[in-house]
């Protein structure tokens, strides 16, 4: 505590000098009826040496992926953060600073931001990005409102988008709570037993706001149908595409194939999965979704001498000037994990995204490999392209199958019941650039073991 | 080089990676998939990148650059160990997904931060879920509203705030789908409850209000305030963007709210890097507290071999609400941000009201401080207090309106004129209710060296003519930033050669 208040034991002088004796006098337009009697119920306080070894002894209790051999991705995806990029971020003057008000003296992070919006922009394909949301879930909810106030005047099926139906439920779950306040309805798009979306359902979201699918979607799948979806929806729906941004170092952009808006989980560049936060999403869109797109952006501007300057622009969107008609209610968004990401991005440049998704195919074409040749268990997406993970169909419960692997160190998969209630022998297993053929054999062998003793066919 | 896309060196990558699993060979993609170009991002060299990023970095103001007197946006120190904390694997390499048993010891800091913010706002159930403080907003009335329509109380169709509110709670509560109220608040700055009854009834949902207020005054009327609303059977929220005032002294409990949310990176320490993280849990009273987003962390005696994995003799797990409104993000809430705030909050442990008082203080001393600069040189007549009270709480508010009328000096002025000597500007033109407003937090890590300091620094700017002052800044990085030219000549994006 002391070292933390530089006017501990000051307080008389600087009470004096307000001509009051005490601190309670501070606190004199507090009624007594609503003040607090006696003490916090809390802990005494505790010193930084005692604080950080009860740090360590609580988190060190934990799993930590690294300490595994891991291959639960499912959104999160564990990854390599060059060293450079932690210790850059801790840079008190981008660590410390507020939302850059004040442009002059915060020259850094806006160009830093506009530069991001640069990065993002050129990997999904779109003009516009802005300067992050909370997460992938958050952004793919803003999404569908965003597509509502663009589209509905000439829509057809008014305050309607369509979302696949392999959307995770947790997903599906923060898309709801975002839609309900607008009274937009959310319809399900069906998909093929294959795992692709069936394109002959998605005519029924023509003449809705917004489509909303994802590449790869939940079960690992490129899906390589999603392409002709602008063709089917045409200009009036919008084609809104989650993607896993290290996947479009070998998969096309969105953008490139008539996507009006890009959104996903940003964490695989530039973030550890930290528990699932502080992650950022990702926005970015076609101009014509620019003045009504939820979150900050920065503009290229000139100062009084002409000399080139960054601010934050079209600022009329957001609530603190736009109150309740503001286009979201986002005000902190997560700038210092999108400047990870850029430090990132800059790092690996255009062939080193590349090599990055290399190393995740790669790593998940071996494992398919592999595992098809594993007696007992099936691959029932074998026949589609998968960037980083895909299904495997177990001969007893995934949850067995987990617990089997747990106890010999292997964190196997996300058991996929989570989701899909009636799959309680499906795990989705991710491999990434994080695993290499040792970690993989040795997966390859315990599930081989562990199907074997089941003795039943899937 | 200035622009990160003026690095164009060879064919390379800042970092190498090891070798795929696979040749590269192995990957069959169909041309329907396959990505024709790749994106035209720059190519650097680590030592280039590390350069650029460091001198974009001593191109920004941070708090341990100066003082950071932004009001209602709390810009305390932050301690290092926890950004050490937050790099430990056993939180940095977590996957929300895990089982319970293997991340024991987060659940237990998670179960200590849900109890230290119950006890410490007098509610009996909170959730770290939502991400940010508006986010903490939105997912409160969220609840309100689910609690309505069990009820069958649907005609519930308003949302009351002040018109000194935070931008936030009107935008949080339209998005809900609330028609907002907005009342008017005293000259002093206080609540008018003669507008609250005038507009409170059987429609109303909820009265969403901060206390300290916007202006960094206590709402003495805020028991009464409460009734009213309980009345008409609404609800009381609040919004604890300012709830670093008043910690161990009161509680929005005690002052009869019913759900609050936190602005953890502010009351307690999560760096605010640029514009977020922040992490924005919620506190509800009980009949509230089914409707929650889930999961919630629980905690109970271990059962057979949980006791083998135990810490502290306790399991603990997840629990998921009744009428649970669902989630409000995908995970758990920012983890890391929480992690960063139990260890703040560890250092004052029982003695959190310490902080707040401090926080109280500061506030009134460099208020005070002010007042007296300015009579010594003799520019008093320039500045006045934004509400009259004789004391404010962690934050105060300054209307130039005087110096605006006198010489044309606007708060803009001002602002720009104190990044000139070294600081970053107080909030200003916020709250909207105080002509040329200026709103200045010091928090209670600053000295009393540092605050005197900034007084006499004030009380300069306003010495300094008006044709001076309008071209401040002349010493940041670029001078006055022209936003009028950025939003006509929208340039959102590095304008490649070819475009």
């Amino acid at each position: 505590m002391v070292d933390q208040l530089p006017n501990l034991g000051r307080e008389a002088e600087m009470l004096s000098a307000m001509g009051m004796s005490s601190i309670e006098e501070l606190f004199a337009d507090i009624p007594a009826e609503v003040r607090m009697t006696g003490a916090l119920p809390l802990p005494p306080p505790q010193s930084e040496e005692e604080i950080l070894a009860d740090a360590r002894r609580l988190l060190g209790s934990n799993v930590a992926l690294g300490e595994r051999v891991s291959f639960l991705g499912a959104g999160l995806y564990r990854n390599y953060v060059p060293a450079s990029v932690f210790q850059l971020v801790n840079r008190g003057e981008f660590l410390t600073a507020y939302t850059p008000y004040q442009p002059e003296v915060s020259q850094g992070m806006l160009q830093a931001m506009w530069e991001f919006q640069t990065l993002i922009s050129e990997l999904v394909g779109l003009p516009v990005a802005n300067l992050s949301l909370y997460d992938g879930s958050t952004a793919a909810a803003e999404a569908l409102t965003c597509c509502v106030r663009v589209h509905n005047r000439k829509a057809t099926q008014k305050d309607t988008v369509y979302v696949s139906e392999l959307t995770p439920p947790d997903r599906l779950s923060v898309m709801y709570n975002y839609c309900q306040g607008a009274d937009i309805t959310i319809k399900l798009l069906r998909h093929h037993s294959d795992g692709t979306l069936d394109l002959d359902a998605v005519s029924e979201a023509v003449g809705s706001c917004g489509v909303y699918v994802e590449q790869p979607n939940p079960l690992g799948i490129l899906d390589g149908g999603l392409s002709q979806l602008k063709a089917i929806l045409g200009k009036t729906t919008a084609l809104i595409v989650a993607v896993q941004p290290v996947s479009l170092g070998l998969v096309e952009a969105p953008g490139h194939y008539g996507a009006d808006i890009v959104v996903g989980e940003g964490q695989p560049l530039g973030s550890p999965i930290t528990g699932g936060g502080p992650i950022y999403g990702i926005f970015a869109c076609s101009k014509d979704y620019l003045r009504l797109m939820p979150g900050r952006i920065v503009g290229r501007s000139i100062d009084v001498d002409g000399k080139v300057a960054y601010c934050l622009t079209l600022s009329t969107r957001e609530q603190h000037i736009r109150r309740h008609r503001a286009t979201s209610n986002i005000c902190t968004n997560e700038t210092l994990i999108a400047l990870m990401g850029a430090m990132h991005m800059a790092l690996l440049g255009p062939e080193g995204l590349h090599a990055l998704a290399v190393r995740n195919m790669t790593a998940c074409i071996l494992a398919k490999q592999k595992l098809s040749q594993v007696e007992n268990i099936n691959l029932p997406h074998s026949n589609s392209h998968h960037f980083n993970e895909f299904v495997i169909e177990l001969p007893g419960s995934s949850k067995d199958c987990l617990a089997h692997l747990d106890a010999v160190g292997i964190v196997g998969g996300f058991d996929l019941s989570a989701w899909y209630p009636e799959r309680t022998n499906w795990i989705l297993a991710t491999f990434t650039d994080q695993n290499n053929a040792n970690q993989i054999e040795l997966l390859v062998s315990h599930l081989a073991l562990w199907a074997s003793s089941q003795g039943v066919n899937a | 080089m200035s622009n990160l896309f003026e690095h164009n060196g060879a064919k390379g990558q800042g970092y190498s990676q090891p070798a795929p699993v696979l040749p590269e060979s192995s990957i069959s993609l169909p041309a329907s998939l396959t990505r024709k170009a790749l994106p035209r991002w720059p190519r650097l060299s680590e030592p280039e990148m590390v350069r650029h990023y460091t001198w974009l970095s001593k191109r920004n103001f941070g708090i341990d650059t100066g003082f950071y007197p932004l009001g209602s946006c709390t810009m305390k120190h932050n301690p290092r160990v926890n950004e050490v904390i937050a790099q430990i694997p056993g939180i940095a390499d977590i996957h929300p997904h895990q089982p319970e048993h293997h991340i024991q010891g987060l659940l237990a800091i998670f179960h200590e931060m849900q109890y230290m913010l119950e006890v410490c706002s007098g509610m009996d159930q909170v959730t770290l879920q939502p991400v940010a403080g508006a986010q903490g907003e939105f997912t409160a009335v969220r609840c309100v509203q689910e609690y309505f329509r069990q009820r069958g109380e649907t005609q519930r169709t308003k949302v009351i705030v002040p018109d000194s509110a935070h931008g936030t709670n009107p935008a949080s509560a339209a998005m809900c789908g609330f028609e907002i109220v907005e009342i008017p608040s005293r000259t002093d700055g206080r609540i008018d409850l003669d507008a609250l009854r005038a507009v409170a009834d059987e429609t109303t949902a909820v009265m969403m209000i901060t206390n300290p207020n916007t202006l960094g005054l206590f709402e003495p009327d805020i028991v009464e305030a409460s009734a009213i609303i309980h009345g008409v059977g609404g609800q009381m929220y609040y919004d604890g963007a300012n709830f670093n005032a008043i910690l161990g002294i009161t509680s929005p409990g005690l002052m009869g709210f019913d759900a609050v949310h936190f602005n953890l990176h502010k009351t307690f320490s999560q760096p605010h890097g640029g514009g977020g993280p922040g992490s924005g849990p919620i506190g509800v009273r009980s009949h509230l507290a089914e409707f929650l987003p889930g999961p919630l962390v629980k905690k109970r005696p271990p059962i057979g071999n949980e006791s083998q994995m135990v810490i502290d003799d306790m399991w603990y797990g997840w629990y998921q609400p009744t009428h649970s409104i669902g989630k409000v993000q995908q995970w758990h809430g920012n983890a890391g941000a929480i992690i960063r705030c139990w260890a703040y909050y560890r250092r004052y442990g029982s003695g959190l009201r310490t902080m707040s008082e401090h926080a109280v203080l500061n506030a009134n001393y460099l208020r005070h401080a002010i007042h007296k600069a300015t009579k010594a040189a003799g520019v008093d007549s320039m500045v006045r207090d934004g509400a009259e009270a004789k004391v404010t709480k962690h934050e105060f508010t300054l209307s130039l309106a005087p110096a605006k009328e006198m010489y044309g000096i606007s708060a803009m002025d001002v602002a720009k004129g104190l990044l000139d000597m070294g600081y970053m500007a107080p909030t200003v033109y916020f709250p909207l209710v105080v002509p040329e407003c200026m709103m200045i937090e010091p928090t209670e890590t600053e000295s009393k060296e540092t605050l005197d300091e900034f007084a006499t620094h004030f009380a300069e700017v306003l010495q300094i003519d008006a044709e001076t002052l309008h071209a401040a800044p002349t010493t940041t990085p670029v001078r006055r930033v022209d936003e009028v030219y950025a939003a006509r000549n929208l340039c959102l994006r590095h304008p490649y050669d070819d475009e």
